[in-house]
């Protein structure tokens, strides 16, 4: 018995620290037949469930788009596993290798390169608040004294504590802090906030999808520049390279401009006309 | 290996030290407050458990159930997100609003009821092993029902539950780590702060970790010494069988 | 407040189903594997060999001072980092969750192994059982049924735990009904919902607990 026993121990501890050989995200891709993606589940219109709570989004299709140029390059059929992620655990669980890539509404910060790497650019905006029309907020100054929601851990987060150190908001505002943007707009919806702060394309998102969306609107100028990527494991080159040159593939085909419309335009889920600023950007990025 | 680069001293790094110091002070504070609600609650509805009058019985036995077998995590978001709008509008307001750290003492409500559940059972099941000789003896002193449940029922039994008091005192504190889920900026909420501002995600949970085990010792340090001075020499028998 | 709209759930009922039934799924894996290996850590809490006894006890008495929540991102940061590969989010959870309750089943199986009079074992021994034996055959058959109330308690309150996984994002019932209610805007009907559907199984449960200890009683 006792014999058993440390020979089961033993085991059980072998199993845990046989260190997994890792290669990259094509290799693993390949060998496992399966594309893991991970999608936002409240992030509108980027990836947010439909009325049949299937995954749908700008970004769901753009990762779509992206399996099936996989399954091109890797010359056999490929599953697309989309799996739900939040702003707290997208970096971890590709810094982990649990996910290939994250396609959802991602800022691409310096920060943040040191632990993940991102693709290029894929949408242009920045942090705004969202309040209701009757309060009749004007800009960030507003403010202060106020109640502000915001998701734990993200970039919006960071630039309202930013704006209450500096001094920018004075007196502070008062930061609540939910784990993430369906909370908060329950919480903007019940009068427990006076405003929720994210990236300014997902509150007209939130918005759209309210179930009166009159009574909000976007409150001021954007607080921070936002640039939405799709995150990749760190040091994968190959895989990296991989997804740039198809994004770049699907913006030069006309693909993105379609989805774009699809999701953006005016008979799309958030209507967003492209500034000229996000054409010339996507433009640009197109290397030959 | 995966690629994870070890940095310890984010724990006490500024700013990093001083939010966890904060969140340890919210969830010494949160756990505090809401066993002694809890406590004194809880010793009400176990009473009503096992009084002679049916309508209290019956409050005790509902509460207690409903209470006890609805998850915590999903009470506090009934708490939270539901229940401030069955209350008038002005009211509610004030809640969300004018309370300073209004999601703390909603917690507060919301933990302080599930807890004192649990030891409302607990006060019952000792109140129910206290023979009825005892009861029948103070009252032929002369005492009346209430004073016979204040003076030597209650107090019995408090002690005769000792052990699983500790026990629920400690579940409490650990509940505490639930509120980070509706904004109260505890430990559990400070060390996944730390996390995504650090992605050094192992030390801050370890740290956070290391905190509940050193809340854990004391409260069963602390209630060692309750116990003892409470105890009544003779009182309760230790030994194998009633 | 408004007229409460109950449709809503009649609407979404699939999706909040599907919820349900992977909470059933969490709660089933975390209790039977809490159970096996609660039952390996319960004995090595009886050990006399030191080696076994001090890391039993130690494990016992760190993941009973822990939260839930917080052994939830542990294993959720610390499992692939130790295993060198990736792990899934349903799989991360359900270690966290046979862990964790395995120290809760292990004191429970301890209280359980050391209700049976020693005379049982020295019965066993002087029979020609060697140790082994005389658990798989004697001891743990009777201690278990001794245990059935406690371990039936314990199985509610691991169902409840399960509504924990809501924090990794897992779809279990908490977290499906939460989905419905970004969309549907419903927070009191759907969490009352949850609420009451959570309060018919545990009840049930612990219901069948009392009777079944009640029916122990007499049969003894």
């Amino acid at each position: 018995m006792k014999r058993l026993l440390y020979v089961v121990v033993a085991g059980i501890l072998l199993l845990c620290f046989t260190p997994g050989i890792y290669a990259g995200a094509l290799e693993d891709i390949e060998k496992k037949g399966e594309f893991i993606v991970g999608v936002r589940d409240g992030a509108i219109p980027f990836g947010f469930f439909d009325a049949n709570n299937q995954h749908v989004g700008f970004s769901v299709d753009m990762a779509k788009e992206l399996h099936k140029g996989l399954e091109a390059k890797l010359g056999k059929p490929i599953k697309l596993t989309l799996k739900t992620i939040n702003p707290k655990t997208r970096i971890p669980l590709v810094a982990n290798r649990t996910l290939n890539m994250v396609a959802g509404s991602s800022t691409h910060t310096i920060a943040r390169e040191e632990t993940v790497d991102f693709s290029i650019t894929v949408f242009l905006t920045g942090t705004q608040l969202l309040a209701k029309k009757e309060k009749g907020f004007k800009s960030y100054k507003d403010m202060s004294g106020k109640r502000v929601g915001a998701a734990q851990g993200s970039t919006n987060e960071k630039a309202i504590r930013d704006l209450n150190t500096k001094g920018k908001i004075d007196p502070p505002a008062e930061i609540v802090v939910y784990q993430e943007h369906t909370q908060g707009m329950l919480a903007l919806q019940k009068d427990i906030i006076d405003a929720y702060c994210t990236d300014g394309i997902l509150l007209a998102g939130l918005k759209a999808k309210a179930p009166n969306p009159d009574e909000y609107e976007l409150v001021g100028e954007l607080i921070t520049y936002d640039p939405y990527a799709y995150i990749v494991p760190e040091d994968d080159s190959n895989f990296r390279d991989f997804v740039n040159i198809e994004l770049i593939n699907i913006i030069k085909d006309g693909r993105y401009y379609k989805l774009y419309e699809k999701w953006f335009g005016p008979g799309g889920v958030v209507p967003y006309p492209m500034t000229q600023e996000a054409e010339t950007l996507m433009k640009l990025q197109a290397w030959p | 290996m995966l690629s994870y680069n070890f940095n310890w001293s984010i724990i006490w790094t500024e700013p990093y030290g001083q939010w966890m110091l904060q969140g340890i002070w919210v969830t010494v504070r949160l756990g505090f407050i809401c066993w002694f609600i809890a406590l004194a609650l809880g010793i009400i509805i176990g009473t009503f458990r096992v009084t002679p009058f049916r309508p209290l019985r019956i409050f005790g036995a509902v509460y207690t159930e409903v209470f006890r077998d609805i998850p915590l995590l999903v009470q506090l978001f009934f708490w939270y997100f539901a229940a401030p709008s069955i209350l008038p509008k002005s009211i509610e307001m004030w809640l969300y609003r004018g309370l300073p750290d209004s999601e703390f003492w909603i917690v507060v409500v919301g933990l302080s009821i599930y807890t004192s559940s649990r030891i409302a059972e607990h006060i019952r099941a000792g109140m129910q092993s206290i023979s009825q000789d005892q009861y029948y003896a103070a009252l032929s002193t002369g005492f009346t029902h209430f004073q016979t449940y204040r003076f030597i029922i209650i107090p019995y039994a408090v002690r005769i539950v000792m052990p699983p008091l500790t026990a629920e005192c400690l579940t409490v504190f650990k509940n505490t780590a639930l509120a980070m889920t509706v904004g109260v900026l505890e430990t559990t909420f400070m060390s996944q702060q730390i996390e995504a501002y650090t992605f050094q995600g192992i030390e801050a949970t370890t740290a956070a970790s290391l905190v509940y085990m050193g809340i854990t010792l004391a409260v069963v340090f602390l209630m060692g010494l309750v116990e003892k001075r409470l105890a009544v020499p003779g009182l309760i028998t230790r030994s194998g069988g009633r | 407040m408004g007229g409460l709209d109950w449709v809503v759930i009649q609407k979404n009922l699939p999706f909040l189903m599907q919820g349900l039934l992977t909470t059933f799924q969490l709660a089933l894996v975390a209790i039977s594997g809490g159970l096996l290996l609660g039952i390996l850590v319960g004995m090595a809490r009886l050990s006399s060999i030191r080696v076994i006894y001090y890391p039993a006890t130690a494990f016992v008495n760190i993941m009973r001072s822990l939260p839930l929540i917080l052994v939830i991102f542990w294993f959720y940061f610390l499992v692939p980092v130790i295993a060198g590969r990736p792990m899934g989010d349903f799989f991360s959870a359900c270690v966290a969750f046979v862990v964790f309750e395995a120290a809760y089943f292990a004191e429970i199986v301890r209280a359980g192994i050391q209700s049976i009079s020693s005379g049982q074992v020295q019965a066993a021994y002087s029979t020609g059982f060697n140790y082994g034996e005389t658990m798989r055959y004697i001891i743990i058959p009777q201690a278990l049924r001794n245990m059935v109330p406690s371990l039936l308690t314990q199985a509610v309150v691991v169902f409840q735990d399960t509504s924990l996984a809501y924090v990794i994002g897992l779809k279990e019932f908490l977290r499906s009904a939460s989905i419905v209610d970004a969309r549907e805007m419903r927070s009191l009907e759907l969490y009352a919902f949850v609420g009451i559907v959570y309060f018919l199984v545990c009840f049930a449960m612990s219901k069948l607990s009392k009777r079944l200890e009640a029916k122990r009683g007499h049969a003894q």
